[in-house]
């Protein structure tokens, strides 16, 4: 199936082919957000926020066919 | 000038100068609640800074402004309320003299303490609504957690880079904890702070205050503004 991951801010820097960190990639039927994240090559670690559709979803969440995938770093200055 | 003058002109009808730009805006009503309304600003850095200049312009009554902090060379590329003469000088103290010099009839209570667990209930009980202009992760979510548990909204805010996210949480609502796995610092010690982003996001942040204070609108209660001003995103996103 194919989703569409969007990276934020400093994950850009894991799409450099593409200038606005947005990714479409095939991954197996049955792929969880974290596969994802690991198979674009994204440090899980550094991924703090995790949205789905545009709804803040856990990494073990389940994706379908077309689903967009958001990935955000963590934004702490003031 | 007390605010008890403008309250007894609003309770007539009547339209204080310094106010009437926000009329058509708010209403009487409205200006009437920011007035009676205590807020606390935990922060007076690159947000807070802002956020203490335009709730001041707007009228809120009684504003508490917390930061442990004094003013460096380094905050002068971004914090309003930095100066070449405020160097050194505690940021809660400076920002309660800019807004004496902006409308004194705003009541502060300027507390040149670090948030901590210890002062938290004291500090935040009986406020309306609590800010968020914190700049360490670990303190944002120990603010979220007293917020909710003393059942007062909190408007937060935090910026890095061209990036900034805003989003109100509610007593009920989910908190800090979905934004956030625990960490002190964000991308921000590697992006900086720019002087626009923290403007940006603190003018929302204090859109969040007057909406919630006047319960005008649709605040941002269980979701994130989260905007990137290199390419022009700003979305709009559902924390469950």
């Amino acid at each position: 199936m194919r989703v569409e991951v969007r990276l934020y801010a400093t994950l850009r820097r894991y799409a450099l082919s593409v200038a606005d960190g947005v990714l479409n990639v095939d991954v197996p039927e049955g792929s969880k957000a974290s596969d994802v994240i690991a198979s674009v090559g994204v440090n899980a670690d550094e991924v703090h926020i995790v949205m789905v559709n545009g709804v803040s979803s856990p990494p073990d969440q389940a994706l379908a066919e077309g689903d967009r995938l958001g990935l955000f770093p963590p934004v702490g200055g003031g | 000038m007390a605010r008890g003058n403008s309250l007894t002109l609003l309770d007539k009808g009547e339209i204080p100068e310094r106010y009437r730009r926000n009329i058509g805006t708010i209403g009487i009503d409205g200006q009437k609640r920011l007035l009676e309304a205590r807020v606390a600003v935990v922060g007076a850095g690159g947000l807070g800074g802002t956020i203490i200049e335009l709730l001041a312009r707007q009228g809120v009554g009684f504003l508490r402004i917390i930061d442990g902090d004094s003013f460096e060379l380094v905050n002068l590329n971004r914090q309003l309320l930095a100066t070449e003469r405020t160097m050194g000088v505690n940021k809660a103290v400076s920002a309660a003299a800019r807004v004496a010099e902006i409308n004194s009839e705003v009541e502060t209570d300027a507390v040149p303490a670090m948030f901590n667990e210890d002062n938290a209930t004291e500090l935040l009980s009986e406020m309306n609504v609590i800010v968020d202009a914190l700049d360490t992760i670990n303190c944002r979510l120990l603010l979220c957690r007293m917020a909710q548990k003393l059942k007062i909204p909190l408007v937060h805010a935090a910026i890095a880079g061209f990036t900034g996210q805003v989003g109100t949480i509610l007593p009920t609502g989910p908190g800090l904890e979905k934004l956030y796995k625990t960490t002190s610092k964000g991308i921000e010690t590697v992006l900086g702070n720019p002087a626009a982003t923290p403007a940006l996001a603190a003018a929302i942040q204090a859109q969040e205050v007057v909406k919630l204070l006047t319960g005008m609108g649709e605040t941002l209660s269980h979701k994130l503004l989260y905007f990137d001003t290199e390419l022009n995103i700003y979305e709009l996103l559902n924390l469950g």
